[in-house]
């Protein structure tokens, strides 16, 4: 039971990291390749405000969320403003990443340098992350109908169009940035909380290719595909050790097999609703006014 | 002041040596509008070809670096075949093709990884041996980098400029459609550049392993590459060099006199820096999106 527990929440929290680079890649149509680089801001806030400030755990998420958020500007601000084209804006992220990466292996004061953070308490149970992935997923369905999430989609669409329509392409792609780096936070808080301890070498470029990976076969522009890949990418390896090591050139040729044969990924372009729901129950009750009608004739 | 001098040269080698990889990426891009990210793991490929070639059939020096130039070329040829034409034929967006070539460098990288083990290698070259001028000492192999890599950037230069195959290279760039419809045979340009491209990365690979180490993730150095390419102005072959040479002589700088360990840290921020008051790079017109 432990086994499957640990799954469901090493799974929960690349699914919610998943959902932030489904905001950005898939409904922006910006890269990342450094996300890990925000899981790392975010989870060593969270821990600095749980352990030395004594922050309630969900606000210390929300604060490493939007500490991971702000620093996202740092590298989207000079990036969008001289509207670099989406590859140099990926190099950035990766670079930045590794930045943070150097910047907490070497920093021995606070966080601990390559040992890691330690100490901290298991706080991530099951129902926390539960919680938390139905708010992640429920906030992210908000975003990307909202009008916002349309100017997300306009400008990965075409950049020009989407400005003469009157977008504001800076502003558009920095709040994409911004709520994915706060997702990318907040997993970050909560992996270093189940782990209990953390570590630079969790952040690694792996991590980013993970997240990446998942939203390119979950398929862009959709919320569900991206938070089914990002599960089951945590439980293959998990539950198929030997698929371990070759996981990442196994995922790298079917990077290129998806784009040559189904690019829109498993579920691209479907979004997740819940009029099949609606739809099933409209049918159910009607049935049911039909049959008391027929009864009553 | 030795010490200054030394700093500068050693700097200029190791921007030599970006530079070859700043001019794969520009030269790919501006004609298909797609940065090739499979490149770094072609460089790292490279760098293996040379050093088993040196290590395990204890080849000469040239005869392996000939070798890997090889190898690297039918790698960097193949993957745009298999990874890269059809979706070019198709015109799928430019994110596809992203994606595509980050799925070849992610299995090229973790192949190398867990088929030769990801440990750090040392290049079976003699380095040490280093050279004066007056009281200044150059090592022979940053002297060697530095001089083939102009001298393949010369080369290169002529190649697009003064040959018939370079001006197809070069009208594929600004249109790659009126160019086919003028009789340049895309294919053969595809060849070309990919051809170019895979050997320029393995003369980098073969050189930064000298340098550095030899393992599967050195491709990351690719990153230097980009970063110098944006600061000498976007999609400018002579813009990429000269960024790469700044950015190699005040990473040497940086490395000398400040603290290796933030070395690229310092050359991130350098990125940012340019970004914030040079949004073109210091060579470039505009670094707006082509219509």
């Amino acid at each position: 039971m432990g086994y499957i527990n640990a799954i469901i929440i090493l799974g929960g929290i690349n699914v919610i990291a998943a959902l932030g680079v489904a905001i950005l890649t898939g409904y922006t149509g910006l890269f990342s390749i450094g996300h890990a680089g925000f899981m790392a801001l975010g989870g060593y806030m969270c821990a600095i405000m749980v352990m030395e400030f004594n922050v309630p755990f969900a606000i210390a998420l929300l604060i490493g969320g939007t500490f991971a958020g702000l620093c996202s500007f740092i590298i989207g601000y000079p990036a969008f403003r001289s509207r670099l084209r989406g590859d140099y804006f990926a190099i950035a992220t990766l670079g930045f990443s590794e930045a943070i990466r150097l910047v907490l292996n070497n920093t021995y004061e606070v966080v601990g340098g390559a040992f890691g953070y330690m100490g901290m308490s298991t706080l991530t149970t099951l129902p926390v992350i539960l919680i938390a992935v139905a708010l992640a997923l429920y906030f992210a369905h908000m975003f990307v109908t909202s009008q916002y999430g349309k100017n997300c989609i306009a400008v990965s669409q075409d950049e020009v169009a989407a400005q003469m329509m009157g977008v504001n392409l800076l502003r558009t792609k920095l709040i994409a940035l911004f709520i994915s780096a706060f997702y990318a936070g907040v997993a970050g808080g909560l992996l270093g909380f189940y782990m209990a301890y953390l570590s630079p070498s969790f952040f690694s470029i792996t991590r980013s290719s993970d997240l990446l990976a998942a939203v390119v076969f979950g398929g862009i522009q959709s919320l569900i595909g991206p938070f089914i890949t990002a599960f089951v990418l945590i439980a293959v390896p998990e539950l198929l050790r030997f698929f371990a090591e070759w996981r990442l050139v196994v995922y790298g040729l079917l990077f290129v097999v998806v784009m040559l044969f189904r690019p829109q990924g498993l579920l691209g372009y479907v979004e997740m609703n819940f009029a099949f729901a609606r739809r099933w129950w409209s049918k159910l009750t009607a049935k049911k006014d039909a049959s008391a009608k027929g009864g009553a004739a | 002041m030795e010490l200054f001098f030394q700093q500068i040269v050693s700097g200029i080698s190791i921007g030599a040596v970006y530079s070859l990889l700043a001019v794969g990426y520009a030269l790919v891009y501006s004609v298909y509008n797609f940065t090739n990210w499979a490149f770094d793991a072609f460089m790292a490929f490279g760098a293996f070809m040379a050093f088993y070639a040196i290590s395990l059939f204890f080849m000469p020096f040239w005869a392996a670096a000939l070798i890997s130039i090889v190898l690297t070329i039918v790698l960097s040829v193949g993957s745009e075949r298999l990874a890269y034409r059809p979706l070019r034929l198709r015109k799928a967006p430019r994110l596809f093709m992203m994606i595509s070539a980050m799925g070849a460098n992610l299995m090229i990288v973790n192949l190398l990884n867990l088929i030769f083990g990801g440990s750090f290698r040392r290049f079976p070259v003699d380095a040490a041996k280093p050279f004066f001028i007056g009281n200044v000492s150059i090592g022979r192999m940053d002297l060697l980098a530095g001089a083939i890599s102009f001298a393949i950037l010369a080369l290169l230069w002529w190649f697009l400029y003064r040959t018939k195959p370079g001006l197809g290279v070069r009208a594929s760039s600004i249109d790659i459609m009126t160019a086919s419809l003028m009789g340049v045979n895309n294919d053969a340009v595809a060849f070309i550049i990919f051809a170019v491209t895979g050997a320029l990365s393995s003369v980098a690979g073969v050189f930064y392993g000298i340098k550095y180490a030899v393992f599967p993730y050195m491709g990351l150095v690719t990153i230097k590459a980009m970063i110098a390419s944006i600061v000498g102005g976007l999609g400018s072959l002579p813009g990429a060099v000269v960024g790469s040479l700044i950015l190699g002589v005040l990473e040497t700088l940086v490395a000398g006199y400040i603290s290796s360990t933030y070395r690229d840290l310092f050359s991130f921020l350098f990125l940012v820096i340019i970004l914030l008051f040079f949004p073109n790079g210091l060579m470039g017109k505009s670094g707006d999106e082509k219509l």
